[in-house]
């Protein structure tokens, strides 16, 4: 027995006595606990409840009524048209914020000077509270005095103010523009890090064999930031699907439900309409989605990881 | 056939810059928008319409956030909108200090001590909901980092049965609070009794960010030399010693940046804030939300309350800038 080993056992305290088979354990429970009550219980607790019938006034006093709330999604028009919304919302909103979020990231590594201090500048509309950037953009949209009309105005696309966010055919589309000025800043400080990330010398060794920009871009910088843009095109998809603050400040997904999408709604079926078991239904909707996309997103972060 | 002709003579002016560099011909770029003078041009147009667009689109909220918390009252009504403020004024961020003071009930004092009466129409008490969140963040924050730390250590430098599974665990549970669990989380907190309670807010963000300090602190873990923890343990520290003594003071950075992460999260979150607490005890978000509800003809105090509001966050960003990227993806993407 070496010196410290008697010395450590002469120490020894009562962790120290528990097989180290489970000792490596202990310090993960905390947070296990922590993320099983508040995380992956109430995500049961919906499944649970989405085949009852109860209010979220007297949320002890459900019935069972197996599928009805099921039935109920799938034959509401009301539902159905926001279940559109909520699609067209997050493609058109992940698409552009990748497309607008990849030119900011370029424009930060090949054009600006000073990187660091303009890619915090481009950050901030990423890290604003929520609510103060969907105000302001509620504020721009709004209709009377809504700097949004004057440039319509100015630009010649309108001939006088229109109302945008209390319009039932508009009302999905200035959510949607505040989400996307939200949304990429966080692709463009993906795009920099990754292009940041790639070698100078395999660029000068395509530029010696000849390779065109196009090609250059095609076959190296693709190929480079696949797992980077993967990973980016993910957590839009995350971000868009779950957004409740930008529709809620801006619009309350009204009028009606013209700008409802599906976050929106759940909050509105249970907090507003205190249908808590319709509410539950629809939440397990959006996690069976938000399952797929957090699947693919660990298998790209595990190929990811495996590169390093 | 002597004949004398210069091979420099082409259209290009990139041939005549290299003519001593001998690769010169292969280093061409090889299409008409990057070798000739007009495409040159239209690339410096296409890329300067493009930048000036972006920088708008992105910029302009927020310096029209500035423009009109600087803006009278009068001047906010105006129509069309100016766009550079005619008579700066402070009215906005003086008219939320007086209705925070008066709703929080120190009308009185600043009465007897300045001689100044306040009345306001506002009552939302700003001060009020920015004490509410310090409190709601800086307690999820000591939380994630805390229980974040002591499990990344484990996770990090020992291996044992399920450690994927619970790393996955730990990812995808990030993706899903806030709107997906809104509805069983509200029914949670009434079984546990902590509707309307500060700690609801306290343990739900702190188990919505500890994931985040999992991965990040793991990845600082990771990299941590082997030799440091052998030297402490000849020096006979117990492992719990040796974490607290030699391992956290080196990972300081990294703990304030966790810190942080947790701690805006916290500042942000509006989905738990709205439903699970009454509107005296609000944070920040659903505070400001009643804000922009109820007085959104007065945008001149509304943008002063964003701009205060906001102070926090701009702070942590300047700091936590370097460790957005590992932070956001749980150290998936390095520079």
């Amino acid at each position: 027995m070496s010196y410290a080993d008697q010395t450590r056992s002469a120490y020894g305290n009562v962790i120290d006595r528990i097989p180290e088979s489970i000792r490596v354990y202990l310090p993960i429970v905390p947070v296990m606990v922590l993320v099983g009550v508040f995380i992956l219980y109430p995500i049961a607790q919906a499944v649970y409840s989405s085949f009852f019938s109860k209010s979220l006034l007297s949320p002890d006093e459900g019935e069972f009524v197996g599928l009805a709330n099921y039935q109920e999604i799938w034959t509401n028009p009301d539902l159905h048209q926001v279940l559109w919304n909520t699609f067209v919302w997050v493609s058109v909103g992940s698409i552009a914020a990748i497309g607008f979020g990849f030119v900011l990231g370029w424009l930060l590594y090949e054009k600006f000077p000073y990187t660091s201090v303009a890619s915090a500048i481009v950050l901030i509309p990423w890290v604003l509270p929520r609510v103060v950037g969907a105000s302001i953009w509620q504020f721009m949209f709004g209709g009377d005095q809504g700097i949004i009309n004057e440039l319509l105005v100015q630009l010649g696309i309108v001939d006088d103010y229109i109302v945008m966010l209390g319009s039932g055919e508009l009302s999905l589309w200035p959510p949607i523009i505040g989400m996307i000025w939200r949304l990429a800043p966080l692709f463009a400080l993906l795009t920099l890090t990754s292009l940041q990330g790639i070698d100078e010398h395999l660029y000068e060794a395509a530029r010696m064999d000849g390779a065109t920009p196009w090609e250059r871009f095609r076959y190296i910088t693709l190929p480079m930031m696949r797992y980077n843009l993967a990973i980016g095109f993910l957590l839009m998809l995350i971000y868009n699907i779950r957004n409740f603050s930008m529709v809620w400040v801006m619009t309350e997904g009204g009028p009606g439900v013209s700008s409802s999408t599906l976050p929106v709604m759940i909050y509105r079926t249970a907090f507003v309409d205190f249908n808590v078991g319709l509410a539950s239904a629809l939440s397990v909707l959006l996690f069976v989605v938000l399952l797929v996309f957090s699947y693919y997103y660990i298998k790209v972060y595990d190929k990811l990881q495996g590169e390093f | 056939m002597a004949t004398t002709t210069d091979p420099d003579t082409g259209p290009s002016t990139d041939a005549d810059a290299n003519a001593g560099d001998p690769t010169a011909e292969f280093r061409k770029n090889q299409s008409w928008l990057f070798d000739t003078t007009a495409g040159t041009y239209l690339r410096k147009i296409v890329v300067g319409f493009v930048s000036t667009v972006s920088l708008l689109y992105l910029l302009f909220p927020l310096y029209w956030m500035v423009v009109t918390a600087l803006k009278s009252t009068q001047e906010i009504q105006q129509i069309p909108p100016t766009v550079f403020p005619e008579n700066p004024s402070l009215e906005g961020f003086r008219l939320v200090i007086e209705s925070s003071l008066e709703t929080g009930g120190y009308a009185g004092v600043v009465e007897n001590v300045f001689g100044v009466t306040i009345s306001s129409a506002i009552n939302v008490d700003v001060i009020g909901i920015i004490l509410n969140s310090l409190k709601v963040s800086i307690g999820a924050g000591v939380i994630a980092v805390v229980l974040g730390t002591i499990a990344s250590y484990v996770l990090s430098r020992r291996e044992f049965r399920g450690k994927n599974a619970l790393m996955s665990v730990l990812l995808a549970s990030l993706m899903f609070p806030g709107t997906a669990i809104m509805v069983p989380e509200w029914e949670l907190i009434n079984t546990l009794d902590l509707y309307d309670t500060h700690l609801s807010l306290i343990l739900i963000y702190g188990a919505m960010t500890s994931p985040f300090v999992v991965w990040l602190m793991k990845g600082f873990f990771d990299e941590f030399p082997d030799s440091i923890i052998e030297a402490s343990r000849i020096d006979q520290c117990s492992s719990v010693e040796t974490f607290w003594y030699v391992i956290v003071p080196m990972a300081r950075n990294s703990l304030i940046a966790s810190f942080i992460f947790a701690f805006l999260l916290a500042w942000n979150e509006l989905v738990f804030a709205l439903t699970l607490l009454d509107n005296q005890n609000y944070t920040v978000p659903p505070g400001l939300l009643t804000f922009v509800q109820g007085f959104n003809t007065q945008w001149n105090v509304v943008a002063a309350a964003s701009i205060i509001v906001s102070l926090p966050v701009l702070l942590g960003l300047a700091y936590i800038q370097r460790y957005f990227v590992q932070g956001l993806t749980g150290g998936a993407i390095k520079g």
